[in-house]
């Protein structure tokens, strides 16, 4: 209980800043804009058009002000240089209700085939009756810093972003699985080429539309690339390049999911890794992961 | 009559395979059974097996032609002939096992010198070259003679596969030839055993490099790659030589110098499997322990005690055992054939035991998809091919025995490899059985 008590207490702190931020923007933030839009505060960032910015959902939300907090350090991690962020996600055990919406909203974001998961949601059962508990482990990939699955690669197909995220070239890929072995977290999957309505009269429409993974257009014909390549989850890379969180941060309806730039102390996620909650999966590997729980 | 039945049984064989890799390069790799969470299996298997089969053979091979066991002359040529068409099998099985077959290149183009397989894929295409360049120099009096004396097929083949060479017909020339031939092999030999060694210990550290899979990852594995090659190798030379091997008077004493090395092997074999069970078992690593149960106990459990322990341990022991009773060639053959087979058994179980346990508990039911589950068997078409792909190396192996001089290397005036008639003294070093 007192955890959640100082939770609400550093989300006030957090509104009350964004607030007095948003009353002194005169320039450059732009997700300050979605709420100041309310205000009448016109400021128009660089480079980045009106239409593009957050709307506040609703005032009432506290969460809300992390999301807008999250949007707003993710415009100022784009200003950076490539180089210069580290993204990286937390997520909240507490928080986290198991809904699976970050693992549907994955799916529908990637327009994923049968057998390719990004993010599934692991559900843990603690206890014997009547003294149980459940907890949630959403499992996106942890992006690690030491990562054994790029090691591995005979191609260099997948590699270490200098944002951190680790990505795949479709185009490179042979399709060997040997980085899906080397993986210690299971978060690589491969595209069999099959469809959810194979077998019925006609494939529907929403399996061939195009998806926009690393801001290419592809859609899955028989034998091209993505299909017979390695899959995996890329942190949304293609929505973070046009200003948007990941889908998975998104669509939590707890608010569980945070995701920002690590190498801005500022930032949410710097705080929420600072955190004595904080941990991480398979630590004793020396992967480094860049997903941090908090339990 | 037997033989044709034989090559219509491989074409057949082959056909069927062809076939079936046909729907596999059409379909992609939705015909197989594997699953993102049991990403490689019979292929694979058969993969490493055959590279194991390659080394093996070789590293027999290089016992006479570099430590000079002159026990086992006559069966040089019949090693580097296996070395040569089991790696082709080997890496027929890894190119089908790739998603994108027709990307192979990219391995030779794109390079990641930290990937084990990117070493690997280089290891092999050296090796394929070497062994080709050995088994042409301790055929080519051989193949000159062929062009010569041969008609039809044969005498084409000896024109082109002995590359212009032609045995000199001076004494001298012919010393000096056979003086340059035996020195390369030699070379070539030498060159080969740090090399045949990273071709199945590195093949072994693809598996042991991975963090990931606690079953793989000890450094006993690639040292259990290189002994069961050396058992595989030596178990199917001695199978080739015991069965088809020519008849004389030499033959009892290579069998036994043979089954003697096969013993040996599969004695080394013996412990360091015990060893990695029983340190794995007794540590209790849950992942490993998982694996390992699956081979001890588990559903690996047939296919380690029938394969592993039966035919490729107690039956050949106990067939060669008896053999020397009444010197029965046919037991030290059938001892050399179930070790081969059961080899396949010891990378059955090196492959997919790794794969029975989630990476985080609970994972297997996260998300319910029959791609995402911890389960696999091959599906018909995984299985065809590997048939296929089988029978048509072993079609190439039977085509080579019958038209090169694979078996012939016994005849003093068209070998290579007699030392009666220059000056090195290989007295010190030779082997008796």
């Amino acid at each position: 209980m007192s955890e959640i008590t100082k939770e609400e207490g550093t989300q006030k702190v957090s509104r009350r800043q964004i607030i007095s931020d948003l009353a002194k923007a005169t320039f450059g933030l732009a997700a300050g804009v979605a709420v100041v839009s309310a205000t009448k505060v016109q400021a128009e960032p660089s480079g980045a058009p009106q239409e593009q910015l957050p709307q506040s959902l609703s005032k009432q939300i506290p969460q809300d002000q992390m999301v807008l907090r999250m949007q707003r350090e993710l415009y100022t991690a784009m200003q950076k240089p490539v180089d210069q962020r580290q993204w990286a996600m937390v997520i909240d055990q507490r928080k986290c209700v198991g809904c699976s919406s970050c693992t549907v909203g994955c799916k529908a974001e990637n327009k994923l085939p049968p057998g390719v998961i990004y993010r599934p949601v692991i559900e843990e059962e603690y206890g014997t009756f009547p003294n149980v508990a459940r907890r949630f482990l959403p499992r996106p990939c942890m992006h690690c810093t030491n990562s054994p699955c790029t090691k591995v690669c005979p191609v260099g197909a997948t590699y270490k972003r200098e944002d951190g995220i680790v990505s795949i070239d479709y185009d490179k890929c042979i399709g060997c699985r040997y980085c899906i072995s080397a993986c210690p977290y299971g978060a690589r999957t491969f595209d069999w080429g099959d469809y959810y309505t194979e077998g019925t009269p006609e494939l529907q429409k929403y399996e061939l539309e195009p998806a926009f993974e690393y801001g290419e257009k592809r859609a899955r014909t028989k034998n091209e690339s993505p299909i017979n390549n390695t899959r995996k989850c890329h942190f949304c890379l293609h929505r973070l390049n046009a200003g948007m969180l990941p889908m998975c941060v998104t669509t939590c309806i707890g608010r569980a999911t945070y995701f920002g730039d690590k190498s801005n102390p500022e930032s949410l996620v710097s705080e929420l890794i600072g955190s004595s909650r904080v941990l991480r999966l398979k630590e004793e590997l020396g992967t480094e992961p860049n997903v941090y729980y908090l339990l | 009559m037997l033989k044709r039945f034989y090559y219509s049984l491989l074409l057949l064989l082959t056909g069927v395979g062809f076939w079936a890799l046909g729907v596999r390069f059409m379909d992609g790799m939705n015909v197989t059974n594997l699953t993102s969470y049991f990403s490689w299996g019979l292929w694979v298997v058969f993969y490493i097996f055959f590279i194991g089969l390659s080394a093996g053979s070789f590293l027999l091979s290089t016992m006479i032609y570099v430590f000079k066991m002159h026990a086992l002359e006559k069966v040089g040529r019949i090693s580097l002939l296996s070395a040569l068409i089991s790696l082709v099998a080997g890496l027929m099985f890894v190119l089908i096992d790739l998603g994108h077959p027709e990307r192979f290149w990219h391995t030779l183009v794109y390079r990641n010198m930290s990937s084990v397989l990117e070493w690997e894929i280089h290891f092999y295409l050296l090796y394929i070259l070497l062994v080709l360049g050995e088994l042409w120099l301790v055929m080519r009096d051989d193949l000159s003679a062929m062009s010569l004396n041969q008609i039809g097929i044969r005498r084409i083949l000896g024109k082109v596969l002995s590359l212009g060479y032609r045995t000199s017909p001076t004494s001298e020339g012919r010393t000096q030839q056979i003086h340059t031939a035996e020195r390369w092999v030699r070379i070539l030999g030498m060159i080969g055993i740090p090399m045949a060694i990273g071709v199945h210990g590195g093949t072994g550290s693809i598996f042991a490099v991975q963090i990931a899979k606690p079953f793989w990852n000890n450094s006993i594995v690639p040292i259990i790659f290189i002994v069961s090659a050396l058992v595989s190798g030596s178990a199917l030379v001695t199978f080739l030589y015991a069965f088809f091997g020519k008849k004389d008077s030499d033959k009892p004493n290579v069998l036994a110098s043979l089954t003697n090395l096969l013993i040996l092997f599969i004695g080394v074999d013996l412990i360091l499997v015990l060893a990695e069970f029983l340190v794995g078992l007794y540590s209790g690593i849950p992942e490993d322990m998982h694996s390992l149960k699956a081979v001890v106990t588990g559903q690996y459990g047939l296919i380690f005690w029938l394969g592993q322990i039966g035919m490729a341990a107690i039956l050949p022991i106990l067939l060669i055992r008896l053999s020397r009773i009444n010197g029965s060639e046919v037991m030290k053959g059938l001892a050399g054939l179930s070790t081969v087979i059961g080899i396949i058994a010891v990378r059955i179980n090196l492959v997919l035991p790794a794969y029975v346990s989630p990476q985080i508990p609970g994972l297997e039911n996260a998300y319910v998809d029959s791609r995402l589950v911890y389960d696999y068997f091959p599906s018909s078409i995984e299985i065809l091919s590997t048939l296929g792909i089988i029978a048509f190396v072993v079609l190439l192996f039977s085509i080579a025995w019958e038209l090169l001089p694979i078996v012939s290397n016994n005849d003093p005036k068209t070998s290579g490899r007699r030392t009666e008639n220059y000056g090195i003294d290989t007295k010190g070093t030779t082997h008796t059985a």
